[in-house]
């Protein structure tokens, strides 16, 4: 601050200026552009990161270190995963970006539940299946709007909104069939909807997980077009940045919150559908079993650069941290087989959650606000 | 409102008598707020229905693995308050169970160490994860909803790796101190219960009446107000981490003490939604800069209430969960309600 120039103090040396540049100098300009790419644009991070780990595995593949061959086809069929996890990661990324501490730990919840109301309009009234995915839906909004009136509206905190609501409506699914999974006949053959299809043509087309095309890409593409395409979008950044300004200028910020709640309830309404056909059965626990759906989807939007004090985040970000975890988790199962290798999966998410949220730390310091 | 508690004393140089006791005691919110006096109402109210409707509520057979089983969580409770009041959370505090749970039960297993030596191991290694989660959050300047994330992801990772696959068995009772048998009591008293009670009274009295307690409250009020007055924030920040996990490894004794001989791999889940639970019920503000032990206490007494009272009346245990979320959303209702009142007032 003290040797900042000014007019009045010409005894002051001013700062040696950087003639033109010599060679060796270009090189260090471009080296800083890269390493700005890399710490302040997540997207360039976690590509650099995602083909670190796919070079690492093959060439561990090629060594014949791994149990089975980590190769094209093994990796699209790993894609499944991935299914729920980018759907669930892209309502947070709604949630999250709605900013006054925007967080659903509901999801997961609303997944169990829902899917316990597709078991009964699928497997036991005989629903056709277009309307039992959209009442599926439909009840995912409901239970988000749920989250969104009390949030948006009353002005419950997020965090404990959720929590109530995660509660409320996990207990609901178990009790809803007194602690019975739904599989009756049509749900056993909805199986089908998680079956691999060839994608691509001819002799070397690959088996790609029906969920990622009929789901999950739907989903992103809907959820890019709502963000970058739309005035919704551009109001849902407005009030994540700054809802006070956002209000002046004139936007309905109650409204705006609440949808955003609401949208990550019909995600989560949609794949309940998803696990329901991946488990072939409809489990009042799908949602929150073991570490749940909820906390996982938080670690990939943050993971995937969405600032958890709103405003910032993009539906890339959120893919490509999915699919490095996924892709990461796949290969540390051929690498360390049997129980350690799902305990090494934990490590590996936690490290890389750690880094990533370190890293922004110091990119914030470094650069200011990134992207 | 908000301005009274930062007061500092003599700032105002208009009140000359601004160090007479009166005007100190002005200066502290009043001993019990009107979340805890609701809380009290509501727990008596459901002790007196309960034990309308099930004779068997009010008897020492019932009442005492009420107190026992509430003891854990009310005790990370009390951690997690401090870091709530400085504006964080830890969700991390269920896989610092499973690694203090995993190697004190190891221990007595392998090596026979005895009461001493047990609750140290656990109060230490707790007190060690609790200054990596510190640390990180402190220095490295992230939130810590998301630090803390992670690393209840790497605790559980070596929890896991500690536990090797399979459940350790045989455990020998030498943590019986804290348990629910005859052991675990004193004039009928379990001692987790009233250990819980005397580390609440103290955590009650240093935020209170300690300088030290007061900056937990002005970081989490305005961190950098608080920094701009002298409080050492990364230091106090810390510390409120350092002081969840001494808890919680207390706590992984008593988890321990509760169970049977035998503990599994799942031992702890869900306990950090449930300390956070009794702190949100208990009036503690998740935005920081509000809150008390005492309403902690009682919200986890309110959630323990409800788990035993439905199972009493028969219905099933899942249902409790919905009853929590109900209490959640009542409490938080009630004080969004009051601060409402009090801003228009």
């Amino acid at each position: 601050m003290s040797t900042t120039v000014s007019p009045s103090t010409p005894a002051q040396a001013p700062p040696p200026e950087d003639g033109p540049a010599p060679q060796s100098s270009r090189i260090q300009q471009l080296g800083a552009a890269v390493l700005r790419a890399l710490l302040t644009q997540r997207i360039v991070l976690l590509v650099v990161l995602l083909v670190a780990v796919i070079i690492t595995m093959m060439t561990l593949s090629a060594r014949n270190y791994l149990t089975a061959p980590y190769d094209l086809s093994y990796m699209s069929a790993t894609l499944i995963s991935a299914v729920p996890l980018v759907m669930l990661g892209l309502a947070e990324l709604l949630v999250i970006c709605s900013g006054r501490g925007g967080i659903d730990l509901s999801v997961g919840a609303i997944v169990s539940l829902t899917s316990m109301i597709f078991g009964f309009a699928y497997g036991e009234w005989a629903w056709p299946l277009w309307a039992a995915i959209l009442l599926a839906a439909v009840f995912g909004g409901l239970c988000g709007a749920i989250n969104g009136f009390l949030i948006a509206y009353i002005g419950y905190p997020a965090l404990i909104t959720t929590l109530a609501t995660y509660y409320a409506f996990s207990s609901i699914a178990i009790v809803i069939n007194d602690q019975q999974p739904i599989s009756s006949r049509p749900i056993q053959d909805f199986f089908s909807a998680a079956r691999s299809v060839p994608v691509g043509a001819g002799g070397n087309a690959l088996q790609v997980p029906l969920g990622t095309l009929t789901f999950l890409l739907p989903t992103a593409v809907v959820i890019w077009l709502l963000l970058n395409r739309t005035t919704y979008g551009r109001r849902l950044y407005a009030i994540g940045t700054n809802d006070v300004a956002a209000e002046w200028s004139g936007i309905d910020v109650r409204r705006t919150r609440c949808v955003a709640y609401i949208a990550a309830g019909v995600i989560s309404g949609l794949v309940a559908v998803v696990t329901v056909a991946q488990f072939a059965s409809a489990r009042p626990d799908a949602g929150v079993a073991g570490n749940g759906m909820a906390l996982p989807a938080i670690t990939i939007a943050v993971l995937g650069g969405v600032a958890i004090t709103g405003g910032i985040g993009r539906v890339a970000g959120v893919v490509l941290a999915t699919l490095l975890i996924v892709w990461l988790n796949a290969g540390i199962l051929l690498a360390v087989p049997g129980n350690a290798g799902s305990q090494f999966q934990l490590f590996a998410l936690g490290i890389v959650l750690i880094f990533a949220a370190l890293l922004n730390g110091l990119t914030q310091r470094k650069y200011g606000r990134t992207g | 409102m908000s301005s009274s508690p930062l007061t500092p004393p003599g700032g105002a140089p208009a009140t000359p008598q601004a160090h007479t006791a009166a005007a100190r005691g002005r200066v502290l919110p009043f001993p019990i707020t009107g979340q805890e006096i609701v809380l009290i109402a509501v727990v008596a109210l459901l002790w007196v229905v309960l034990a309308v409707a099930t004779p068997a509520f009010l008897t020492g057979g019932s009442l005492v693995p009420l107190l026992v089983a509430m003891a854990p969580v009310a005790l990370i409770g009390i951690g997690m308050t401090v870091i709530i009041i400085t504006g964080g959370i830890d969700v991390s505090v269920a896989s610092i169970v499973l690694v203090c749970a995993v190697v004190v039960a190891k221990a007595m297993v392998n090596s026979g160490v005895g009461l001493v030596p047990a609750v140290l191991i656990s109060v230490v290694l707790g007190g060690l994860l609790g200054l990596i989660n510190g640390l990180l959050i402190a220095y490295g300047r992230v939130h810590a909803i998301i630090i803390t994330f992670g690393t209840a992801n790497l605790f559980k990772f070596l929890g896991l790796q500690l536990f090797g696959g399979t459940t350790v068995d045989n455990i020998p009772n030498t943590l019986d101190v804290f348990g629910r048998g005859a052991a675990g009591r004193t004039l009928g008293i379990p001692h987790s219960f009233l250990i819980m009670l005397v580390l609440a009274a103290l955590a009650w009295y240093y935020l209170r009446h300690t300088a030290g307690g007061r900056h937990l409250y002005a970081i989490g009020g305005d961190a950098d107000a608080a920094r701009l007055a002298g409080v050492k924030v990364q230091r106090r920040v810390m510390l409120a981490y350092v002081l969840t996990g001494l808890l919680t490894g207390l706590a992984a004794c008593f988890v321990i003490a509760q169970g049977t001989s035998t503990l599994a791999p799942n031992v702890g889940a869900g306990m950090e939604l449930a300390a956070i639970a009794a702190v949100v019920i208990g009036g503690t503000s998740i935005m920081g800069g509000r809150g008390s032990v005492l309403g902690t206490v009682l919200g986890a007494l309110l959630v323990q209430t409800v788990a035993s009272g439905v199972t009493q009346l028969g219905w099933r245990s899942q249902l409790s969960s919905l009853f929590i979320g109900i209490f959640i959303l009542i409490a938080v209702g009630a004080d969004l309600i009051r601060q409402r009142t009090r801003r228009t007032a």
